[in-house]
Order: structure tokens, then sequence, then C-alpha cells
């Protein structure tokens, strides 16, 4: 263990400070009894009471789960497809522009990702709504996926799909017993990744969304325009609740994956 | 007695499971296989022998369907393969890495095959039962491949490929992970269970030792073509060519212009100097002729042994001491090294050599093999 000096604890505090001071005032203040947002005035939980009974808070975030859970679906089928072809296919003319493209909007601005979205929407004549959004969030989250499943594919030893065809499997079948199940927790991670990125995503859904579908932080953003009311702070506590929930459950799936891995080869390499 | 020997490859009558005809795979430029036709016969144990990149591993691929002729045909049982996927074949391989399912237990990985087949419960319950019988492993069946040993996950990958009763069953380096002393086990194991269950066996392996013991019959490699195919002590005491000679165990390698002499020719090797050896081989007088000598079959001794037509005097520069065995290294006046092996009979401290000694090498008439290229 290395010993932690005076410079590296100011370091960590300070690096920690900056991160989560802005959340945790934030949280503390969702507690307040006072409609005024910096005055405290006591402790409360009557605005998370506001919060579940506001109806359009509610309507918001049931848009907002309803376009996450499908969007995340439909971008994990489509992200494990490339990354599957991708990591297999061998070396295609091509394959280095096309895996390129695959990372390419993970350094897009979302702003340009939104307007080019919203372009196509409105060139193709489609009614902006829950369906556009869910479109939009598939179209970004799909290469999150795609980074996280190719990187397990990568040390996923081919010859156990040879060997599932040489015992009379189909390549579909050999895919579903034997691909599936062992690359599964890089499939799940990348779900709740691609889920809690399109849980918080504001810029590309303001751009695709219509009057008739609002997700929670575009409602959000909007009241706060109003000033910024307790409930807010209830609300957002209550993101940060289920976000960091959907980020821990990710990382602790893909650590055990890792963990059991590790014990495989370590086990492997006895004789 | 009349026992009648396994060699299906000398009876013109007998009908090959497995044929290549005329068989070339190409990788771009690369031909990996250069234009093979042989045969394989039911209940063979055939060994595919030769240093990486000889095309052995490829020659496999194709019989498991993973690979396929870029010209030629190969027939299983009279039928072109080259339509059926491997899924469809009669055919099974056991892979070098093993490729056990980690997701699954011992007794799901060899019962995936059977229920890909869509057989009855009980009659996959019987059979993964046998299996496991067959290769000591039925205590193991509800563990998974990573909670057991390496030799064990040996055992259950041969398990697996031999569920589906295949007619022939591909095994790639499959002794290649194990340790010294395991392999030699397995190594018999491995032969017991091919006689019982009378399956063909084709192997890829580049340890020569583990060819030569399993081995019906051993196809030596090089350069995509099959350089000769026999049983091993005719690959041993009857090569071909210098590079068989050469790749399976120890040799000495001598050249020389040819005279014929009697039963076989004399090969000048110096000045001067000619060594003998016994051939049927029909070569020209002045040619350039090659002698390949096992080690074991060269006498040394302190004085020059008479009546022997092969007696060479060299000094000792090399003793090469492996406890049961000394193999010597033995300089000749031109150059030339020629080994020599004894077996030590006697305690190291009686040893009747030791290096810089003057001694002699002799052998008989037909202990040297003469070959052409």
């Amino acid at each position: 263990m290395r010993r932690l000096t005076w410079f590296n604890t100011t370091s960590l505090t300070l690096g920690f400070v900056f991160l989560y001071l802005p959340m945790v005032i934030l949280i503390i203040f969702s507690f307040n009894e006072s409609k005024l947002v910096t005055v405290w005035a006591g402790f409360s939980t009557k605005w998370y009471g506001e919060v579940i009974r506001n109806e359009a808070f509610l309507s918001a975030a049931w848009v907002t789960l309803r376009v996450a859970v499908v969007s995340s679906t439909i971008a994990t089928v489509l992200g494990t497809m490339a990354a599957y072809v991708l990591v297999r296919a061998g070396r295609f003319k091509g394959r280095t522009l096309f895996s390129g493209m695959i990372y390419a909007p993970l350094v897009m601005p979302e702003v340009i990702t939104g307007l080019s979205l919203l372009l196509l929407f409105i060139g193709i004549g489609l009614d902006r709504g829950i369906f556009t959004i869910i479109l939009a969030h598939t179209t970004f989250s799909m290469c999150y996926v795609s980074v996280v499943v190719s990187s397990r594919l990568v040390s996923f030893d081919q010859s156990l799909e040879e060997a599932a065809l040489d015992l009379g499997c189909t390549p579909m079948e050999s895919f579903r017993l034997v691909t599936l199940p062992i690359i599964a927790p890089a499939v799940i991670s990348g779900w709740l990744l691609a889920f809690t990125l399109s849980l918080d995503d504001l810029v590309i859904a303001s751009f695709t969304a219509g009057p008739s579908a609002t997700t929670l932080p575009i409602k959000i953003w909007s009241s706060i325009r109003l000033g910024v009311s307790p409930e807010i702070n209830a609300l957002s506590t209550l993101m940060i609740g289920v976000v960091t929930v959907g980020v821990i459950t990710a990382s602790i799936i893909s650590k055990r994956a890792t963990l059991r891995q590790q014990a495989e080869e370590r086990a492997a390499d006895q004789p | 007695m009349n026992q009648t020997v396994f060699a299906p490859w000398e009876d013109p009558a007998a009908k090959p499971l497995i044929q290549f005809k005329n068989v070339t795979k190409r990788y771009g430029d690369f031909t990996a296989i250069d234009n093979q036709s042989f045969d394989i016969y039911e209940q063979e144990f055939f060994a595919l022998l030769g240093p990486s990149g000889c095309g052995k591993t490829t020659m496999m691929r194709m019989l498991a369907g993973f690979e396929t002729p870029t010209e030629g045909t190969i027939l299983l049982g009279g039928e072109d393969i080259a339509p059926i996927p491997p899924n469809k074949r009669a055919v099974n391989m056991m892979f070098q890495s093993y490729a056990l399912f980690p997701h699954l237990s011992i007794w799901e990985n060899i019962a995936f095959g059977l229920r890909r087949d869509k057989k009855p419960n009980d009659e996959i319950q019987a059979r993964v039962e046998e299996m496991l019988k067959l290769t000591r492993l039925t205590q193991f069946a509800k563990r998974k491949p990573h909670q057991i040993s390496g030799g064990q996950r040996q055992r259950v990958a041969l398990a697996r490929s031999l569920a589906k009763a295949p007619k022939l069953l591909l095994l790639d380096e499959p002794l290649g992970a194990l340790d010294a002393k395991l392999r030699q086990d397995t190594q018999f194991e491995l032969m017991d269970i091919q006689e019982k269950t009378g399956t063909t066996f084709v192997i890829v392996t580049h340890d020569q030792e583990e060819a030569m013991t399993v081995a019906s019959r051993v196809a030596v490699m090089d350069h995509g073509q099959i350089i000769q195919a026999a049983p091993p002590a005719q690959i041993y005491e009857a090569p071909n060519s210098v590079y068989v000679a050469d790749f399976i165990g120890d040799v000495t390698i001598i050249e020389g212009a040819v005279t014929a002499k009697d039963n076989g020719y004399d090969i000048a090797f110096a000045e001067g100097q000619s060594v003998y050896a016994e051939s049927t081989l029909n070569l020209t007088n002045g040619q350039t002729g090659y002698i390949a000598i096992r080690p074991e079959k060269v006498a040394i001794s302190s004085e020059k042994p008479e009546r022997v037509r092969n007696a060479v005097q060299g000094k000792i520069i090399d003793i090469a001491y492996l406890g049961n065995l000394s193999t010597y290294y033995v300089e000749l006046p031109n150059g030339q090294t020629v080994k020599s092996q004894t077996a030590n009979t006697r305690r190291l401290s009686r040893r009747s050599f030791t290096w810089e000694d003057e001694v002699w090498l002799s052998w008989t008439d037909t202990a040297g093999i003469l070959l052409e290229r």
C-alpha cells in the first residue's frame, strides 16, 4: 500500500469536491422546507410529494422511461450486430472506414447529431414525437453498445463457435447457444449504458421531440427558465438516484464477468 | 499363427474412407496445400506431421468443413463433401484449445452435439454416461470446465467429440497443452479409446514422438505436400528423402558422389574416403547421393574394428548425456560430424570415452540408407 501524502489527499479532495459539490448542494436543497432555493429553512420531504403529484412531470417521466427502454433495446441489438461483424468479418475492403464510422458519433457534437436528425425527419415528413426521439436515441447509443460488446468479442475464442458448428449447430444456433451466453455480461452492460444515456439526454431529445412528447430533461430545462424551484431539485435528485443505480449495476456486472474470466484463465493455467 | 496385420493401404481391394483427389488450397498467392492425392482408410489412426505452416492444419480444417479446397475434391465414404456444411458432416473435431463451452457443465458439454440431433432424452442420458465412463470423468459431470484440470479438460473435449459417434474424428494437436508426463499416459489412452470405438482418427501434430507412438500411418508434410506417408517404423527405418530422415529422429547425413559396387553404392564423401551402403536405388555413377545413418546404429570403439567395411576415424567434439543414453559427436578429418549413440549400461565414472578422444566409428552395410534427394 502506498501512503497517502498530504499532496495526494489534497488533490483527491479537490477533485471530488469539484465533481460532486454541485450535486451534493442540489440534493441537500431538495430537502429544503422553504420555497426559496438558496435559503435553508429546515428539513422537509414535501417537494418530493409535489413532484409525485405533478401530472406534467409524471407524463414526461413516463415518456422518458419508454424512450429509454425501447431505444436502448434496439441499440443493443444493432450495436451487438455491428460489433460482431466488425470483429468477425476479418479484413474486408473498407473495414477501417466502417469501424471508424461506428465510433465517430461518440465524438460528434450532440448539437450536430440532433440538428441532422431534425433535418432528416423534416425531410422525410416524419411527425416529431416519441417515435422520433426513440430513433434518435437508438442512433447515438448504438455506438456505445458496439464499443462495449466489441471489446468483449475481441477476446472471445473463435474456436468455441467452430466447435458448436462442428457439433451440429447452424450458425444461428451457435450464436444463440454459445456466443450470446458468453458475451451476455457485455451485452447487458451495453444496454444499461444506452439506457442511462437516453435517460438524461437533453440536446438530441430537444431537437427531435415534438409537442406531443416531452422527456423529463426537456421538462426540467423548460421549467427552470421560469426560475429554479425546490421541486426541480427533488426531481433531479430522483434522476441522479436512477442513473447512479444504473451505472453501478453496469459496472458490477462487467467487473464480475472480468473476475470470473480471470478465475477461469487462472484455472486453465494449472495442469 | 496367422495374424492379419492392419494395413489396408497395402490391400488394393480396400475401400478408403477419405480420398483426397488433387486437392489444392490457396490463400491469395500463398499455396497452403499443393495438389495432394491420398487415401485414409477406416479405423486408421492417421497422423499429419510437420513443422508449423506446412499445411497440416489446413488439411484438417478442410475435412471438418471450415475451409473448402480451391481445386480438387475430398470424398468421405465415396461422397464429395465440399457442399456439406460442417454441422451436417459425420465428422467431429477435437480442438487444440479444447473449445469447451465455459457456461455449460461437463455433462452438458458432452450432451451438446446429441441435443442438436434431437435425440430422445433417455438416449442422450445413456450416451453421455457411456462417454463419461469411457473417459473416466463420471465424478466430474456436474462441474464447469474451469473447475477441472487440464488433463481432465482434454478428456472432456475427447468425450464431446466422440459422443456423436462420428465416422471420422479429427484431433488438432490434442496433447499440446499437457505436460510431458501426462502426455505419455494420454497417448496410450487415446490409442485405447480409438481401438475400443473403432473410429477413424486423423491427428495433427508437430511432435514426431507423439505421431510415432499413436499412429498407424504417419504423413510427413512440408510446404503443402505430403513427402511420405507410411507406418512409423517405415518412416524411421526407410525414409524416402533427406527431409523425412532429418525430420524424424536423430540422423547423420553424409553426402558424396556414388559408385555402384556389389549390391549397393560407395559414396565418396572426402578425398580418398568412402562409405558403403546397400541399396536398390538405380543411380548413375558420379551422381550425388546421401546416406542417412541413425546414431544408434553406429558403434564407437577405440581400436579399428575388423572385417567391417564402414569404419571411419575421428575425434569426439561433444557428448550429449541423456541419462540412459549418450550421443557422441565425432568430427572426421574432413569436418563431417557423425553421431553415435550408446546405451549407458555402465555408471558414468567408468565410461570409456571423453572429449578429444580419437575413436573409430563403424556400421554395417545395411545400416545406412541411400537417398537420392
